[in-house]
């Protein structure tokens, strides 16, 4: 189909395009810009080129950063989906009890991050809280202390994680797994197939766009974590748990320095784009294999 | 057209000012307006940008940025609430931003309360806006988008900071303020060295001391008194802990009680000349008496940061699995109250001498604020700083009284003989250290001492290592 006028796709183009450039591209360029300022909010901002850059390199804020981020998340990807897929397989089947089960696990995915910190909070809680109390009981010592220790915080943090957000991977891979024809797998099973051979040979392969699919989005769902991390643990104890959002929201608004914040953004930013684009180039792959 | 449009931000009732001053302001900025897509926030703040002469850092920026800032923090005035409802006609309305939450907030609402009741000029709206740092990146926050109340409270250590900002209102000639009697160690000139010689510009309200909280009933069963020195709370901690429920001392890991200890080692966090010292030698004992006492199992680490830290230490006091605390006299009301045993409060102990600082939060009047507005925030300052208020405030929450007319009605009253605790804090006050007036302050709690503060305790770093890095930090540019 040709345009009468040339210029006519642009101008129903316009309102997506103002509409991306108000609220995505100038905020961008906006953060660029003030990356390279240090600025408090109340004294006028002062050029540093890419002192804010160095300094976050430098003081290895970064690195801590992105390491605790990638291990969080890296966590929460294999457990989401190993949890997704664990309880797909065995919730695949008709029956009320199994429709209770699929609800129930994806309500989770549904109540808000906030409630779910509080309600963790409380369960992991060093003294009073449900887990320590079945830690005392069986092994009669104190239990470890699920948020106040720098090597246990990181992990408490993607297991809520993982508990919130495994029925999205369920939901996903009860879809995937609809949509494998019962007559291949009746075929195998004529053909002698073990369960194991079954899901090694069928099932699995036609789940991986599934798998794929939700690797990618609960990635970088997880390189997004920051209410959890802000209600249960502030960063802490010892920045353990200061994940990329959350490390970016201290700057700015706890410590007040929007040329660091803005800095750290524009990393950020930069990292979920390659994740995007490898994502993207993953997905050609697998369509032309 | 315009003065309709910046009801976002401001009172109903001051739109017609600010239209009258946009009058005034002549013909570009309405081209900033609209070739900004008719974003109606950047006419709000030509209208009312603060004239503030004798500050140059207020002179006017470039357009654009001022866009930019404005649309960056749209969202968080508007979160903040910047609108002033409520306000009963003819009565001036005063925004009060506080951070107090349980009892405390109680009982300032109870204040404000009386004050509106009790006259009919000014009224005050009192809204509650997180803990201390939640407060303050809010206040700040909506400094920045010139959306600020007239009247907030912040922790001393970045009045400094602030005032140096030129964001608040210096308060001598308000009519009232020189002749307030305040306890010399707290107001401003006794809480900083050297406070008296700036422009007077904060005026104590909640101020405090950390004491130790000790549960007498167990302290009774071991038949122990309260430690003097550091090597008896080291004892009385060993005795009091059992293996698996109970430990014998609690102390949020928190830069105030480390200024305590510093000063207790016989060191200062800034050296007399000005330099960033983190107390030398002393920094390092104290971080090193912290770290033994975890290690040892008989210090409990409290998990969370900031207020967390400090509401967890309560509970595991009033859990009984903490037999002794470190903790502010704030809470000397709430922890009588709740503890199922008897509490005992003490001042800290002495290690070469003794020393506390202080702490607690300082009223301030932003500059920002409409002259009238600033002046029914002072009245109202005027009226908490009346003993009946003081001593209201004080008995109820635990907190020091502020004015020395207060103090004395008090004793003259018997009050400190029926309620010892009560006398802890103020007792403390005759070894109370004041902090140093320093702009850096503030960064230096929050970005670079607390987190090492963590990292020795927590994770066993070395002492002189962590302040060593920080003393290296502090001296960086910002």
């Amino acid at each position: 189909m040709k345009p009468s006028r040339r210029a006519d796709p642009y101008w129903l183009l316009l309102p997506t395009f103002l509409f991306l450039f108000v609220f995505f591209l100038f905020p961008l360029g906006v953060l660029v810009r003030e990356s390279f300022f240090a600025w408090d909010l109340l004294t006028p901002p002062r050029y540093v080129g890419f002192g804010n850059y160095r300094a976050l390199w430098r003081s290895g804020e970064l690195l801590h950063t992105f390491l605790t981020t990638l291990s969080i998340s890296t966590a929460v990807v294999l457990g989401s989906m190993a949890a997704g897929l664990g309880l797909a397989l065995l919730l695949d089947r008709p029956g009320r009890f199994p429709a209770f089960v699929r609800a129930a696990v994806f309500s989770a995915y549904v109540i808000s991050w906030v409630s779910v910190a509080l309600l963790f909070l409380w369960l992991l809680d060093a003294d009073a809280g449900a887990l320590s109390g079945i830690w005392r009981t069986l092994s009669g010592a104190r239990a470890p202390n699920w948020l106040g220790s720098p090597q246990l915080a990181p992990w408490a943090i993607a297991g809520v994680t993982i508990w919130k957000i495994t029925g999205y991977a369920l939901v996903l891979f009860l879809a995937g797994l609809q949509d494998i024809p019962s007559s291949i797998l009746e075929a195998a099973e004529l053909d002698g197939a073990s369960p194991r051979a079954r899901f090694l040979g069928i099932t699995w392969p036609l789940l991986r766009p599934t798998a794929l699919f939700v690797t990618t989005t609960s990635f970088i769902a997880s390189f997004q974590l920051f209410d959890v991390v802000r209600v249960m643990t502030q960063g802490g104890p010892v920045r353990s748990t200061t994940v990329f959002v959350y490390a970016i929201y201290e700057q700015l608004f706890l410590d007040l320095r929007v040329g660091r914040a803005s800095a750290e953004a524009v990393v950020f930013f930069g990292l979920l784009l390659l994740l995007t684009c490898a994502q993207f180039l993953l997905f050609r792959g697998e369509e032309a294999a | 057209m315009f003065a309709a449009r910046d009801g976002t931000c401001r009172p109903e009732r001051e739109r017609s000012t600010v239209t009258i001053r946009w009058k005034q302001a002549g013909h570009g900025q309405a081209r900033i307006a609209s070739a900004n897509l008719g974003l109606y926030l950047v006419r709000f703040e030509r209208a009312t940008a603060p004239p503030a002469p004798a500050n140059p850092r207020f002179l006017p920026m470039i357009p654009r940025r001022e866009f930019v800032r404005i649309g960056a923090l749209a969202a968080a005035s508007a979160a903040t609430g910047c609108a002033l409802r409520g306000i009963p006609k003819g009565r001036t309305g005063v925004n009060l931003w506080f951070s107090y939450g349980g009892t405390n907030r109680e009982v300032l609402e109870a204040l404000v309360r009386r004050f509106n009741e009790q006259q009919s000029r000014d009224y005050v709206l009192a809204v509650y806006q997180g803990d201390y740092f939640e407060g303050l990146a809010k206040l700040r926050t909506a400094l920045a988008a010139r959306c600020a109340p007239a009247l907030s409270h912040v922790v001393g250590e970045v009045v400094p900071y602030l005032a140096d900002a030129g964001v608040l209102e210096p308060l001598a000639d308000y009519p009232g303020v020189r002749e307030l009697d305040l306890v010399p160690e707290l107001g401003q000139a006794g809480s900083w060295i050297g406070g008296g010689e700036h422009a007077l510009v904060a005026l104590p309200f909640n101020r405090s001391t950390p004491i130790a909280y000790l549960n007498a009933d167990l302290f009774a069963q071991a038949g122990l008194g309260a430690p003097r020195t550091w090597r008896e709370l080291r004892d009385a901690a060993r005795a009091l802990t059992r293996s698996n429920n109970r430990y014998g001392f609690g102390c949020p890991i928190n830069w105030w009680f480390w200024v305590a200890l510093v000063g207790q080692a016989g060191g200062s966090v800034v050296a007399p000349d000005g330099r960033v010292s983190l107390g030398d030698r002393a920094g390092v004992e104290a971080l090193s008496f912290w770290q033994e006492l975890v290690q040892s199992g008989v210090m409990k680490p409290p998990p969370g940061r900031d207020y967390n830290a400090w509401e967890q230490c309560n509970q595991d006091f009033l859990a009984q699995r903490v037999a002794m605390i470190w903790s502010s006299t704030a809470f000397l009301k709430y922890l009588e109250a709740h503890a199922p045993f008897r509490v005992l409060a003490a001042p800290l102990p002495a290690n070469r001498r003794r020393a506390v600082p202080t702490g607690g939060t300082f009223w301030v009047v932003l500059r920002s604020a409409p002259s009238q507005e600033k002046a029914a925030a002072v009245r109202f300052l005027r009226f908490m700083h009346e003993p009946a208020q003081v001593i209201e405030w004080s008995n109820r929450t635990g907190y020091i009284p502020v004015t020395t007319g207060a103090v004395r009605a008090l004793r003259a009253r018997g009050y400190y003989a029926q309620h010892p605790n009560d006398a802890v804090a103020l007792e403390q006050l005759s070894v109370a250290e004041p902090w140093p007036w320093s702009v850096e302050l503030f960064r230096l709690q929050r970005e670079i001492v607390q987190p090492r503060l963590e990292s020795v305790v927590v994770e066993g770093r070395d002492p002189a290592r962590a302040l060593a890095e920080a003393r290296a930090l502090a001296l960086e540019p910002t």
